[in-house]
């Protein structure tokens, strides 16, 4: 999810972008197994959520620039729906009663 | 479905997509790198490659995430069982020439089963087409012989064209009804005069079964009622062969019997009228029913067949029920009727209703044989397994899962059954060419005898099971292999006890399968050889008979065609190599004529006897030896006194303790009874004895019967006498056609040939099964002694007598023979009862059959452990010993 709504707001990054802006975005709380992300990264592209195309690094080095599909949005609006669920409820139970 | 394009597209560029992979992950581990050292950590390549993860690791995640997983590994399984059979050819030559010879003969007699039994008839929704027979359901009127009698069925018998009618009328849950008879009659005008065979209808046959002339048109009802003019509908064959596939055909007429016939319709090709199943002749032209209004309104006189179609949703029972209503309400107003009833069957099971058990039961049979087979390659595969426990142990040390092992084995085992499905099929072909050269030419719908996907589908079926059932044992026994005690032990363990349980085991079924088998067609060939010693009463040797049916047009007076017969009988008498020749109504063999008479000693009670009529000469042509008085001679005819002749049969029936030379019997006029002859099986080896009289042809006014029966004795081959006999007939008639030849030992071995096909496909079926169970105990024992050579040598070595050796292995063999032979018999005695039907004379579980097949098997099971057994026995200590 997280992957996925780095790419909406970002527009195409690799992978490398990918896992550095979740890290700065998430204020160093939250760092990505940065391996983890190429398996997760396939299963999108299988999935259709998201496709690669290989472009120019700024030093001229082949990468592969990643940007959202259309279903890709659908889906992180839906995720994006379940999780703000689960933290009500989370929120819920935690709050002083 | 993208991503199924997505996947495929992955399966193209595999390779490229692991070098684009490792690249972007390089990629990001320098940047990392980079970075860090940017901010000041020591050593960042190292930090970042840590951070990152096992590159190896992530990369065959990822694949495997494009991959189809497990299709691979099932794909790799298959390809690494191909290159281990490969590896051992002998082994997997033998095992899939096993599999092939079961599935060939189990795909041959499905086949045979599918076309005759399974696959639906050739009409519009044959579902709900029905069949309709009459029954006598108390005592059959005097004289009354079931055209059903030849297969022992109920006393079934056909419909009267009243009885028809009514139906029509009153069962409403009919649909249609259509009634047909067959009929034969002399073609002339077309090439040489011949008699062919076709089938009377009334105008609702055809639509009935949903097909309509492919060119002019079917029968008027109007047709059905005699006094329409004489109008034909001829069959596709029949435009092809015989009119040459004429444009005009519609212009055209065909002479049937003297009488030209209008041509109004062509039929369709590959139509078969449902009492086509029954003939070998062909039936090639349809004339209409043309109902006298005498037949109309006769209750008595029973000609026609039934066949109806029931309405969409209407049930069997219910039509059924109609139809008894309607057999009821006769039974009232109509004498002729009383105790008659009309049975519906569906068609389908009708037109196989005398194969069906026979060909069942050598399915059953055929089915044992799969089973045998199976057993055997599930032993090849037990050894075999064995042998592999090195392997299995160290692929288990490396960390496989149970799972992955028993996958293995199971893809070998796929393997072999798929090598065995195909060579199995191609075997069955075949073996389906050469059971259509050895099927009796009256089995049903054999002509259309193709492989079509319910074989292929049964096939392989049957083939994935087997493959299971033979793989799951070694491949459950290879998944508890112990590791540490396999690689520990050297090459003498032989596997562990459960390993020799379940081959002793196997190896017992065989044996026992191949018993049931083997008494099976023990039963059946000493039927066989009980039918084969009937005496039929005549002597069919030497003896030619034809047809000579003469057509009602110009033949129109008893009178007319008395002389012609006497005429041919001279003549024919008077060529070389003729001993004597004879006419009559009809042959032995060849149905005949049945009636009611009144003796002088017993009042007015009637009693039924077969009769005929024949000429002087029948009786020495036929080989009929006298008893007592004397033969017809020429002298009796018309004008003189009425005489007959009786049989024994007759004699000991009816006129028990008296002469019955002088005692009189009358249909209509008192005839004398001159002479007693030899019983003859009228209808062939299998029927009993039926009391009988002859007549004299030349003096049957009461009872006028159609001559048409020709025979001829010949001092050598009678065939030869054909051309010449042919000539005499054209001499007295241009016109006229000669049919049906075929000399009586021909007959006589057609009316047996079904009881010989099953006997014979039985035969080869139990030595099958005896020759894989023989082999199977070959290999078993001869497994056992090899590895125990080093046991023998240390025995020998301790003073042991070589044929202590012998005696030992030949009591292994012996109790697992004896294991087979008993569960076999146990096998035999449940399941003989499906073969009873088709056993003569021989009870099912007759003791000296038995026993015979016991003694047979156990002497050539033990005969084949002779061989291992002398090997073991001849081991050389020194070499044995040496041997690890």
């Amino acid at each position: 999810m997280l992957i996925l709504k780095t790419l909406a707001r970002g527009g195409e990054l690799h992978g490398f972008q990918i896992a550095d802006s979740i890290q700065e975005t998430s204020e160093d709380v939250l760092h990505v197994e940065e391996g983890s992300l190429y398996p997760a990264l396939q299963r999108m592209l299988i999935k259709g959520w998201i496709i690669g195309e290989w472009g120019k690094t700024e030093e001229n080095r082949r990468a592969r620039y990643y940007k959202l599909t259309a279903d890709g949005r659908k889906q992180l609006d839906s995720e994006l729906e379940r999780y703000g669920r689960v933290a009500q409820a989370i929120a819920r139970i935690v709050q002083p009663a | 479905m993208g991503e199924i394009r997505r996947r495929l597209a992955y399966f193209l560029r595999k390779d490229r997509f692991a070098r684009d992979l490792d690249d972007e992950m390089r990629l990001h581990v320098e940047l990392r790198a980079r970075k860090l050292s940017d901010a000041g950590v020591s050593d960042a390549t190292a930090a970042a490659r840590r951070q990152f993860g096992n590159r190896t690791v992530l990369l065959e995640s990822s694949a495997e995430l494009w991959g189809w997983g497990a299709w691979e590994r099932l794909v790799h399984d298959f390809r690494i069982a191909l290159r281990t059979l490969r590896k051992t050819p002998a082994f997997t030559v033998v095992a899939v020439l096993t599999l092939a010879l079961g599935l060939g003969i189990n795909t041959a007699v499905f086949s045979v089963v599918n076309t005759v039994m399974i696959r639906r008839l050739p009409y519009a929704e044959p579902g709900r087409l029905v069949s309709v027979w009459g029954e006598f359901f108390r005592n059959p009127p005097p004289g009354f012989v079931s055209p059903e009698a030849k297969w022992g069925g109920p006393a079934r018998t056909n419909h009267s064209v009243a009885e028809f009618l009514d139906f029509r009328r009153d069962a409403r849950g009919f649909e249609s009804l259509a009634a047909f008879r067959s009929a034969s009659g002399n073609l002339t005008g077309i090439g040489t005069p011949e008699r062919i065979q076709g089938e009377s209808i009334t105008a609702s046959f055809l639509p009935l079964l949903g097909v309509l002339p492919a060119q002019g048109r079917n029968f008027d009802t109007e047709e059905d009622r005699a006094g329409a003019g004489p109008v034909i509908i001829l069959t596709h064959g029949f435009w092809q062969r015989r009119l040459g596939g004429d444009p005009g055909v519609l212009e055209r007429s065909v002479v049937l019997d003297g009488k030209p016939h209008r041509v109004i319709g062509v039929l369709p090709p590959g139509f078969e009228s449902p009492g086509q199943f029954e003939q070998t002749q062909p039936i090639e032209y349809y004339l209409p029913a043309a109902f006298t209004a005498k037949a109309l309104a006769d209750y008595g006189s029973r000609s026609i067949r039934v066949i109806g179609r029931l309405k969409p949703g209407v049930a069997l029972a219910a039509a059924q029920a109609e139809l008894d209503a309607v057999s009821a309400a006769l039974d009232k107003e109509h004498s002729q009727h009383t105790n008659f009833r009309s049975v519906a069957t569906p068609l389908q099971d009708d037109i196989v209703r005398h194969v069906g058990n026979p060909l069942l039961a050598l399915l059953g049979a055929s089915g044992l044989i799969v089973l045998i087979t199976c057993v055997n390659v599930a032993n090849l595969l037990l050894v075999r397994a064995a042998a592999r426990r090195h392997e299995t142990s160290v692929r288990f040390a490396l960390g496989a899962s149970c799972l992955r092992v028993v996958r293995q084995f199971l893809a070998e085992s796929m393997v072999v059954a798929a090598a065995g499905c195909a060579a199995g099929i191609v075997l069955g072909q075949v073996l389906l060419h050469l059971l259509l050269a050895i099927a009796p030419t009256d089995l049903p719908r054999l002509a259309g005898l193709t492989m079509d996907w319910r074989v292929f589908a049964v096939a392989t079926a049957v083939a994935t099971v087997t493959g299971i059932a033979f793989g799951v044992t070694p491949a459950w026994q290879a998944s508890r292999t112990r590791p540490v005690e396999s690689l520990k032990t050297t090459a003498r363990n032989i596997g562990s006890q459960s390993q020799a349980r379940w081959r002793a085991v196997l190896t017992i079924s065989e044996v026992a399968l191949a018993m049931v088998l083997t008494i099976g067609a023990g039963l059946l060939l000493k039927s066989f050889v009980r039918l084969m010693g009937v005496d039929l009463g005549f002597e069919p040797e030497r003896v030619l008979a034809l047809n000579v049916n003469l057509p009602a047009a110009r033949y129109g007076t008893r009178e007319k065609r008395l002389r012609f017969f006497e005429q041919l009988a001279e003549r024919v008498q008077g060529l070389p190599g003729v001993q004597a020749a004879a006419f009559a109504n009809s042959m032995p063999l060849r149905g005949g004529w049945s009636t009611g008479i009144r003796l002088d000693i017993s009042g007015e009670t009637s009693i039924g006897t077969d009769a005929q009529a024949v000429s002087p000469g029948y009786f020495a042509t036929m080989g009929i030896p006298l008893l007592e008085g004397r033969l017809l001679t020429a002298g009796d005819r018309d004008g003189q006194p009425l005489v007959a002749v009786v049989n024994r049969e007759f004699v000991r029936r009816f006129l028990p303790n008296v002469d019955p030379v002088g005692r009189r019997l009358r249909w209509d006029e008192w005839v004398t009874i001159v002479g007693v002859v030899n019983d003859i099986r009228r209808s062939g080896k299998e029927q009993p004895v039926r009391p009988g009289l002859y007549v004299s042809a030349a003096q049957s006014t009461s009872n006028p019967v159609t001559l048409s029966d020709f025979a001829v004795r010949a001092s050598g081959d009678p065939r030869r006498l054909v051309s010449a006999i042919q000539a005499q007939v054209w001499e007295l008639d241009r016109d006229q056609p000669v049919t049906g030849v075929k000399t009586l030992a021909e007959m006589v071995s057609v009316s047996v040939s079904q009881r010989r096909f099953e006997t014979l496909l039985l035969l080869v079926f139990a030595a099958v099964a005896v020759g894989l169970a023989v082999i199977g105990v070959f290999g078993v024992l001869s497994y056992t002694v090899s590895q125990r050579t080093p046991e023998w040598g240390i025995r020998i070595a301790l003073g042991a007598a070589p044929s202590s050796i012998l005696r030992l292995v030949i009591r292994q063999a012996g109790w697992l023979v004896a294991g087979g032979v008993s569960l076999g018999l146990c096998g035999a005695f449940a399941l003989t009862r499906f073969l009873e039907s088709m056993l003569f004379e021989v009870h099912r579980n007759d003791a000296s059959t038995y026993l015979a097949c016991v003694a047979l098997l156990a002497l050539v099971a033990i005969g084949a452990s002779l061989i291992p057994a002398r090997r073991g026995s001849k081991v050389d200590p020194m070499v044995a010993l040496r041997y690890e």
